[in-house]
């Protein structure tokens, strides 16, 4: 069935506008990510990367513009049970163990049961009964991205995931993420770090809240003239504003 | 030790205190409220202790001594039947009645004893006292007067007292026995929800869980059962403790009474979670503290009773949840109440209803907090 679905899209994103107060945080964004390949989300702090993010899943509502995610226009509570998310700080619970945390958000999101299987994904099967509390940094991160793929998501949202983690891990990490493209999930993560942009299969650049260029790392190089990724993004920020 | 640096940490603090509003209004608003609230129910001009006089005495003393009684600072006494009096007692119009038989003025003057009959409602030992102290002023006071003309001795007073529940025995702890248990497990119940449902959003779980399909209220639900699991153990232990080995005063059923503390549990529960989106930080939610649960207790007729208030003030006790739980643990406790009173299902109402009105509202409400 996910076979049959590839090439449609994952996301499908029109005209959104969301606005705090009087600070506009996403001006008429645009997007489409398709199934099955990793989108990356790129662009400076503050640049909206992570209220668009939170669009998809429903937490931010629009003012303005249409969400689609799966094929279900937003709001839709059930798609959500297809969706993970993996916040920028590591969420869990310090109290409960890795264990633990897994069943429940695997509970909360209609209890398929891949804790295991998860576990196995980011390296924490011999960690599995140790308190949250206890552990490091990076298995915190580690713990909070099996929680967001627990439910075998067929779309991984993951707001800077490999923020504050050491270079070894981070590789590891986009190895896994690859693994789950291969098996059909469609990943949008959101960096600012340029040469982890360079492992994801298509980008989008965003600034102020426009997105600015979207394609394969080739085109938006091809469309700037130039072979860094990072003076792709200052040229082709320039040439929007 | 240096002065400069002492004042570097002492200048940060009014700084910080600056921006936060809500810390200043407490500092300075909550005491003059509270000190307040202590005023109108220590020196307010609330209504005294009603009393009825049943005067059926022959002679001259009965009417004089009900004479006095009417005149007492301290009670409102008027003259009435015995036969409505003893209604009044019960319907809780009365807080006491007293008889002067028909032989009292003679049996004072053949015997030197007055026997008046002194009738108490017995459930709140301050009025009673009260009562008591009003009835007695007025025997000596109508006594000196009329037999002192006579030429007589002072008489001793051997009065005859009934108590419509409790009796002598019945001291403070037993009175505010009932509405302990019922304060204890709000005031627990209240703070450590509201605590936990903040840490929910601070350690950006809620967030996970706002992204996930759970529903609003399956997330309030969820809560509300899991804490009150915990309230009822907690609930079931207050209740044994002050039963089994603080020997407080009960005439009641005792699943009657964990059933009101199970339902004054469900409020706090929903008024926690209710609450905790009012606060950004932990330290705000123990705020509520002074603010949520202070105001109750002074007011909820736990220490002060509701009647003996400022009218205004009363209708803010009308409308506090522990108010109607203390009335009703009260009326189980000391008067043997069941579900048959028509306070007590009216207790037990409002006190669900509040429940339910706390629930709806953090349903509602939950949606802002993550955002």
């Amino acid at each position: 069935m996910r076979d049959g679905q590839k090439g449609a899209l994952a996301v499908e994103v029109d005209g959104v506008v969301k606005n705090f107060g009087r600070l506009r945080a996403l001006d008429g964004v645009q997007l489409r990510v398709r199934r099955g390949e990793v989108f990356g989300l790129l662009g400076p702090n503050g640049s909206g990367k992570t209220t668009l993010i939170r669009c998809l899943v429903g937490l931010v509502v629009p003012d303005a513009g249409i969400v689609t995610v799966l094929g279900r226009r937003l709001p839709d509570l059930g798609v959500l049970s297809r969706v993970g998310y993996m916040t920028q700080a590591a969420a869990l619970y310090p109290d409960l163990s890795v264990q633990e945390n897994l069943r429940f958000f695997a509970a909360i999101s209609g209890g398929h049961h891949g804790v295991d299987e998860a576990l196995a994904l980011v390296d924490l099967a011999d960690r599995r009964d140790s308190v949250v509390a206890t552990l490091s940094g990076g298995m915190r991160t580690r713990t909070s991205l099996a929680c967001a793929l627990v439910h075998r998501p067929e779309l991984l949202l993951l707001d800077e995931p490999t923020v504050g983690v050491d270079p070894q891990l981070r590789a590891q990490l986009w190895d896994r993420f690859r693994e789950m493209t291969g098996g059909g999930t469609t990943i949008v993560v959101s960096s600012h770090v340029m040469d982890e942009a360079a492992r994801c299969d298509r980008l989008g650049l965003i600034r102020a809240g426009h997105l600015l260029a979207e394609g394969t790392v080739t085109e938006l190089l091809a469309r700037a003239s130039t072979d860094s990724l990072e003076d792709a993004f200052l040229k082709l920020s320039e040439g929007e504003s | 030790m240096k002065a400069q640096r002492v004042l570097a940490i002492t200048r940060r603090l009014l700084q910080q205190f600056r921006r936060d509003r809500r810390t200043m209004a407490l500092l300075f608003v909550l005491p003059v409220l509270i000190l307040g609230l202590f005023y109108f129910l220590l020196r307010g001009a609330g209504p005294h202790p009603a009393v009825g006089v049943v005067d059926v005495d022959q002679g001259p003393l009965g009417s004089a001594v009900a004479g006095q009684l009417e005149a007492s600072t301290t009670v409102d006494a008027s003259r009435m039947d015995e036969s409505s009096a003893a209604a009044r007692l019960k319907d809780g119009r009365l807080a006491g009645y007293v008889v002067l038989p028909a032989d009292f003025s003679a049996a004072a003057s053949s015997t030197g004893v007055l026997r008046p009959e002194i009738h108490v409602e017995g459930s709140q030992p301050s009025q009673s006292a009260t009562v008591m102290a009003a009835v007695s002023q007025a025997l000596a006071g109508g006594a000196s007067a009329t037999l002192a003309a006579a030429g007589a001795t002072a008489p001793r007073v051997e009065p005859s007292i009934a108590y419509l529940y409790g009796g002598p025995s019945l001291d403070t702890l037993d009175y505010l026995g009932g509405a302990f248990v019922g304060l204890v497990v709000f005031f627990l119940v209240f703070v450590i929800t509201c605590v936990a449902f903040l840490r929910e959003r601070s350690q950006g779980t809620l967030e996970r869980l706002m992204a996930s399909p759970l529903r609003r209220g399956e997330i309030v639900l969820g809560y509300m059962l899991g804490f009150t699991l915990l309230a009822l153990v907690q609930a079931a232990e207050v209740l044994l403790f002050a039963l089994l080995v603080l020997r407080v005063h009960n005439a009641g059923n005792v699943l009657l009474i964990f059933g009101i503390e199970t339902l004054l549990a469900l409020s706090a529960v929903n008024l926690g979670i209710f609450l905790s989106m009012f606060a950004r930080t932990e330290f705000q939610a123990v705020q509520f503290i002074p603010l949520v649960v202070v105001p109750q207790v002074l007011l909820s007729g736990i220490i002060f009773p509701v009647v003996s208030e400022p009218g205004w003030l009363q209708a803010v006790s009308n409308v506090l949840p522990l108010t109607y739980a203390a009335n009703g643990l009260r009326d189980v406790m000391l008067k043997g109440a069941d579900l048959t009173w028509r306070s007590v299902q009216v207790d037990a109402a409002v006190v669900f209803a509040f429940a339910a009105l706390a629930m709806v509202a953090a349903a509602a409400t939950l949606r802002r907090r993550v955002a």
